[in-house]
C-alpha cells in the first residue's frame, strides 16, 4: 500500500502544491512496529491506536490441509461423539427379544414360524422400522410371500403381546402409549391401500366425468345462493319488508297482553308483534353511535328498537365458533323436530297453518310459532299414546271377550271395570257420533291428529293445558263435560294464533 | 487533489479496520478448523460408468480425473521387445507379457496399428476387472498423484450389480490398492444424495443402460428397479439413419479422421472427395474402427439430434428448422425430420417393431410404469413428485421435456429435477457419491482395513445396504 507521495514519486508525477509531511513523521514510530501488522497498516492506524492492544497476537490462520503428505495414516475405529446438532433426533425404536418360552407361551401363530418371526425382527431392526424398504428387502427363504401388511401385523402383534405380558417399570400411562403406537388395524390399512389403488387407476374418463360432476354441484351450488338471494329480494320486495338492517329487528310499541310468559316477556322487551318493522329506522347513525354507548343501556335499546339476544351458553370462550354472527331471523325459524316433523306438519296443515313461511318474522312471532310447535308436538305424542293405549286395552278387550266366552259369565262385568274400558267405550261412542267410522284405533292411528281430541275423554286436561300455552290467556279446564268445547275452543286459538302469525 | 488523497487514505484505513474487526476471536477460527479436521478424511471418490471413469476429492463439485472407460490393448509379439514403449508412459499399462493397455486422454483415440478396442463393462456392470483395476489406478496414481493407501475410497456400483462383483471390487481395493477404508454406494441412491433427495424416481439414462430406480429413503427399492440397453438401441437407430441410403442421399461413410489423408470441400449433399491413409487402413482393427465410427455418430446425435416436445407429429418435425452437419470425410448434408425420429426411440416404439423383435428394450415411460407399478401405491404420489433426471444420454435435447410432457399425461402431479448444469448431469453418481463421503456421520458406514482382514468379504453386504 503505497502512500500518495511514493505513487507519484514512482510514476514522475509532479508533487501536490503542499508537501507531505507524512513520511517522515511516521518512521519514527515504525521502528517499533509490533509483529503481526503490516508495516503500511502500522504506519495508518498510528501507536497511539488503543485498538493495536487487543490485536497484538499474531493472526491464526486456518492450517492448510496435510493430504496424505508426511507421515504415514494410520485409520482405527474409535469412539466418538457425534457433534451434529440434529443427531439428538435420531431416536431408535426399542428393538425386541424374546425367549423361547415366551414365544411359545404368546407368540404362537399358525401362519407363522419362530424362524420367520425371528427373521422378521432382525431385519425390521437393520432398517430401523422402514416398511417400505422391510418389504421390498424380506427374503425368507421357503417362506410364504408377505405383503407389507403382513408384515407389520406380525411385527406389531408381536410387539403388542410382548409389552403386554412383561412386567412393565413405568407407569400405565406409558405403557398405553407404547401399546397404542404398535396399535395395527390390517383390515383397514388394506381397505385404505385398495382405495388408494382405485383412486390411481381411475380411466381418464372417470377422472374428466368426476371433474365435470364437480364443476356441475358447483354451478349448482351457486344456482342455489343466486335463486334465493333473489327469493329474498322478491319477498322483500312483495312484504315492503327490508330485512337486510341487521340493527332494526323489533319495533318500538309497548308490550303487548299477548306476553303472559315471563322469559318471553324479558327478551323481547315488550314489543309489539303486530306492528312492522321500520326500516327507516335503520340509519347508519344509530350504527355509528352505538359503539360509543354501553352495551346494555336499556333505555338507549328501547329508544333504537334493540333487542339484544342473550349470547349462547357457550359463548365464553373467545373462538370463532362461539361467535355468533348477525343473522336475519327468517333464516332460524323454528322447526319441528324431524322425527315428528312430518306428523306436526299435518297437523298443522289441517288447521291450515304452513309453519315453514312467516311473512312477519318479528321476534314475537317466531316465539309464538315456537310455541305452536311444541304445543303440537306434544298434542301429536298425546295422539300416539293414546292411540297405543287404545290398542292395549283393544287387545286386552279382546282377550277378556275370549275369557269371558270361555267361562261364560256375562260381558257386562266389564263395563264397571277399569276406566280404559270407559274410555274405550266413549270412545266408540264418540266415534260413531261422529259418524266417521271407528278406523281410527288401529288403522287410522296416523290419519288425523286433531280428531283424536274429540274421540279421547280423558284427553281434555291434557290438551287444555297445552291450549292454554299456546294461547297465554286462560281457558276453562272444566274437565270430561267440557272437553269438546275446550278443544273446539283451543283449535280455534291456535287457528287464531296461526292466523296472527302468519299476519 | 489532496482532497482525494485524504479521502483515499481514509478509506483504506477504514477497510483495514474492518478486516480485523471481522476476525476478532480466535476461538471461533479454531472451532471451524477443529470441524474440518474432524470430518476431513480426503476421501477419494470413484465412479465406473461405461463411457468414462470419475475420480476425484469427496467434497469436490467436479471429479478431478475423468477418462476414458474404454481402453486400448495392443498385443505385442513375445519377440518384439525393442518396440516397447517408455515404461514410464503413464498412459500405459503391461498385463502380462506380451500386451499393453492404453489409457486416459491419449489411450484409445490415438490410432495404433493392431490396437484393439475393448470396454470392461458390459450393459453397466464390470465383466473384466484386470482393466478396471488399471483404469483406477491411472486415474488416482497417474492423473491425480494421489497414493490410494492414503485415502478412503468410495466407489460406484449400479443398482443391478451383483455381490460377488462389488466384493472382487472390495477385494481389489484392499488388496490391491491398500486402501485403508471402502465403501460401495449405489448410484441412484447417490444421484438421488446430488439431487438433495432421499426419496425420489431416479431416471438415470447412460450410454448403453436406461434405469428407474426408486429410491426411498436412501434404499433402492430392487423390486422397483428396472432398466433396459435403450440407448444402445437409439445409437444403433442413428447409424441405421446415416449409413443407409435413402431418397435425398446415399449411405454416408463413418471413417473417422484419423483415417482420412486429405479431404475438399464439397458442396451440400455432393459426393465427398478425400483420400484414405492407405498405410493405415491395413493395421486398423474392427474393434477400433467401430468404437470409432460409434463416436462418430454419437457426435452426430449430440449436434443434430432430438426429440419432439409432445411426441410424433409429422407436421410439427417437419417445421422445424433442419441442421447441417459434416463428416470427418467432408460430407454434409441438412438433416431435417429424421434427426427427430431418433429421440422417438427413448419414448416410443411402433407396434410393429414391437412385434417383429420380441428382446426389444423397453421405452422410458415403459420403464416408468414398470417401476412404479412394482412401488406401493402410497409411494408412487411422492416418488412422482420426485424424479430425477441424471446420466449423460439425458442431455440428449430435448428429453426432459419430453419427459415432462410423457410423465403430466399421465400423474398430475410431476415434478422433475433435472440439473441445468452438464457436469452435474453427466457426474451425478460421483456428485452424490462425494456429498456423501464428505458428510461427518458418513465416516461410521466406512469398512476399514480391519474389518475387512477380519470378517472378510461378508462385510461388504452387511455394510453396504
Amino acid at each position: 500500500m503505497a502512500n500518495s507521495s511514493e505513487v507519484r514519486a514512482i510514476l514522475d508525477l509532479p508533487s501536490s502544491s503542499t508537501p507531505a509531511p507524512a513520511p517522515k513523521k511516521l518512521s519514527v514510530p515504525t521502528a517499533r512496529k509490533p509483529d503481526g501488522i503490516s508495516r503500511e497498516l502500522f504506519s495508518l492506524i498510528g501507536p497511539s491506536s488503543t485498538t493495536l492492544v487487543a490485536q497484538l497476537a499474531k493472526p491464526r490462520l486456518k492450517q492448510k490441509p496435510n493430504l496424505g503428505a508426511g507421515s504415514k495414516i494410520k485409520w482405527q475405529w474409535r469412539a466418538f461423539k457425534n457433534e451434529y446438532p440434529f443427531a439428538k433426533y435420531n431416536v431408535q425404536r426399542p428393538t425386541f427379544t424374546y425367549s423361547e418360552d415366551e414365544y411359545t407361551l404368546h407368540l404362537e401363530d399358525s401362519e407363522w414360524t419362530k424362524e420367520e418371526t425371528d427373521y422378521l425382527m432382525k431385519i425390521v431392526a437393520e432398517y430401523d422400522t422402514r416398511w417400505y424398504v422391510i418389504y421390498d428387502r424380506y427374503e425368507f427363504a421357503g417362506g410364504v410371500a408377505r405383503t407389507m401388511e403382513d408384515l407389520k401385523d406380525r411385527y406389531c402383534s408381536v410387539c403388542r403381546k410382548l409389552v403386554r405380558n412383561r412386567p412393565w417399570a413405568g407407569d400405565e400411562n406409558s405403557k398405553n402409549a407404547l401399546l397404542s403406537s404398535y396399535q395395527f388395524d390390517k383390515e383397514r390399512e388394506v381397505l385404505r391401500k385398495r382405495y388408494v389403488a382405485s383412486l390411481e387407476n381411475r380411466t381418464p374418463e372417470q377422472i374428466a366425468e368426476e371433474e365435470a360432476l364437480y364443476m356441475e354441484i358447483k354451478r349448482l351450488e351457486q344456482n342455489e345462493r343466486k335463486f334465493k338471494r333473489e327469493r329474498d329480494d322478491l319477498l322483500r320486495t312483495i312484504a315492503g319488508i327490508d330485512s337486510g338492517l341487521p340493527d332494526i329487528v323489533e319495533d318500538e310499541l309497548p308490550a303487548s297482553s299477548m306476553s303472559s310468559d315471563p322469559k318471553r316477556s324479558k327478551k323481547r322487551n315488550g314489543a309489539d308483534l303486530d306492528s312492522p318493522s321500520t326500516p327507516l329506522m335503520s340509519t347508519p347513525l344509530s350504527r355509528a353511535a352505538r359503539p360509543s354507548l354501553p352495551p346494555k343501556n336499556s333505555a338507549y335499546d328501547l329508544q333504537h328498537c334493540i333487542t339484544r339476544t342473550e349470547p349462547p351458553a357457550a359463548a365464553t370462550s373467545a373462538t370463532k365458533a362461539a361467535h355468533q354472527p348477525a343473522y336475519l331471523r327468517s333464516f332460524k325459524l323454528p322447526f319441528p323436530k324431524a322425527a315428528q316433523a312430518q306428523k306436526v306438519t299435518q297437523a298443522l296443515a289441517e288447521l291450515g297453518v304452513s309453519h315453514t313461511r312467516l311473512v312477519m318474522p318479528t321476534q314475537g312471532n317466531v316465539a309464538l310459532l315456537d310455541q305452536l310447535l311444541e304445543a303440537t308436538t306434544a298434542l301429536v305424542d298425546t295422539k300416539k299414546a293414546v292411540d297405543k293405549i287404545e290398542f292395549d286395552i283393544q287387545v286386552l278387550k279382546n282377550r277378556l271377550g275370549m275369557q269371558g266366552a270361555a267361562a261364560g259369565t256375562a260381558a257386562e262385568e266389564g263395563d264397571g271395570g277399569t276406566e280404559g274400558m270407559e274410555v274405550d267405550d266413549g270412545n266408540d261412542a264418540d266415534g260413531d257420533a261422529d259418524g266417521e267410522g271407528d278406523g281410527d284405533g288401529e288403522d287410522g292411528r296416523a290419519q288425523s291428529v286433531l280428531k283424536t281430541h274429540f274421540n279421547v275423554r280423558t284427553g281434555p286436561a291434557v290438551n287444555v293445558h297445552l291450549l292454554r300455552g299456546f294461547c297465554g290467556h286462560g281457558i276453562d279446564t272444566g274437565g270430561d263435560k267440557a272437553a269438546k268445547a275446550n278443544l273446539i275452543q283451543g283449535v280455534c286459538c291456535v287457528k287464531f294464533m296461526a292466523y296472527r302469525v302468519h299476519r | 487533489m489532496r482532497e482525494a488523497e485524504q479521502t483515499g487514505h481514509s478509506e483504506i484505513v477504514d477497510q483495514s479496520r474492518n478486516f480485523w474487526n471481522a476476525r476478532p476471536s480466535t476461538p471461533r477460527i479454531l472451532a471451524t478448523d477443529f470441524f474440518a479436521r474432524v470430518d476431513e478424511v480426503s476421501a477419494l471418490v470413484i465412479d465406473i460408468g461405461t463411457s468414462s471413469v470419475r475420480a476425484g476429492y469427496a467434497g469436490d463439485d467436479t471429479p478431478k480425473a475423468v477418462i476414458p472407460t474404454t481402453y486400448g490393448l495392443l498385443k505385442t509379439a513375445p519377440d518384439a521387445d525393442s518396440a516397447m514403449p517408455d515404461a514410464t508412459d503413464p498412459t500405459q499399462a503391461t498385463t502380462g507379457a506380451s500386451s499393453k493397455i492404453y489409457m486416459g486422454q491419449f489411450g484409445p483415440s490415438v490410432w495404433r496399428a493392431g490396437m484393439e478396442v475393448s470396454n470392461p463393462l458390459n450393459d453397466g456392470l464390470i465383466h473384466d476387472f484386470e482393466p478396471i483395476t488399471a483404469l483406477m489406478r491411472h486415474a488416482v496414481v497417474d492423473v491425480m498423484r494421489c497414493n490410494p493407501s492414503d485415502h478412503p475410497i468410495l466407489v460406484t456400483e449400479p443398482a443391478w450389480n451383483t455381490p460377488a462383483n462389488r466384493e472382487r471390487m472390495a477385494e481389489i481395493m484392499f488388496e490391491e490398492f491398500q486402501v485403508p477404508a471402502f465403501y460401495i454406494a449405489n448410484t441412484g441412491v447417490l444421484n438421488a444424495f446430488a439431487a438433495g433427495k432421499g426419496s425420489a424416481l431416479v431416471i438415470d439414462v447412460g450410454q448403453t443402460m436406461a434405469s428407474v430406480t426408486p429410491i426411498v429413503d436412501g434404499f433402492v427399492l430392487r423390486k422397483g428397479l428396472v432398466y433396459s440397453p435403450l440407448p444402445k438401441l437409439v445409437h444403433a437407430h442413428a447409424r441405421h439413419i446415416l449409413t443407409n441410403p435413402n431418397q435425398q442421399r446415399r449411405g454416408i461413410d463413418l471413417f473417422p479422421h484419423q483415417l482420412v489423408a486429405n479431404k475438399q470441400q464439397v458442396e451440400v449433399g455432393a459426393p465427398p472427395r478425400f483420400t484414405l491413409r492407405e498405410d493405415r487402413l491395413k493395421g486398423t482393427t474392427d474393434s477400433w474402427r467401430n468404437w470409432y465410427e460409434a463416436r462418430e455418430v454419437e457426435e452426430w446425435i449430440q449436434s443434430v439430434a432430438g426429440v419432439l416436445e409432445q411426441g410424433w407429429n409429422d407436421q410439427v418435425a417437419a417445421s422445424r428448422p433442419p441442421r447441417q452437419y459434416e463428416f470427418p470425410t467432408g460430407y454434409n448434408c441438412w438433416f431435417a425430420q429424421e434427426r427427430y425420429s431418433v429421440g422417438e426411440q427413448f419414448f416410443w416404439h411402433s407396434p410393429q417393431l414391437m412385434a417383429s423383435n420380441p428382446s426389444l428394450p423397453k421405452t422410458i415411460p415403459a420403464l416408468i410404469t414398470e417401476s412404479l407399478r412394482a412401488c406401493d401405491p402410497e409411494l408412487r404420489q411422492v416418488l412422482v413428485g420426485n424424479v430425477v433426471l441424471t446420466g449423460g444420454g439425458s442431455l440428449f435435447a430435448g428429453f426432459g421435456d419430453r419427459l415432462s410432457a410423457e410423465l403430466a399425461r399421465s400423474f398430475p402431479h410431476v415434478k422433475i429435477h433435472s440439473p441445468g448444469n452438464p457436469v452435474e448431469r453427466r457426474y451425478g453418481g460421483w456428485l452424490g457419491g462425494s456429498v456423501l463421503a464428505s458428510l461427518g456421520t458418513f465416516h461410521q458406514l466406512w469398512i476399514s482395513k480391519e474389518e475387512w482382514t477380519e470378517h472378510g468379504k461378508a462385510i461388504v453386504g452387511q455394510r453396504c445396504k
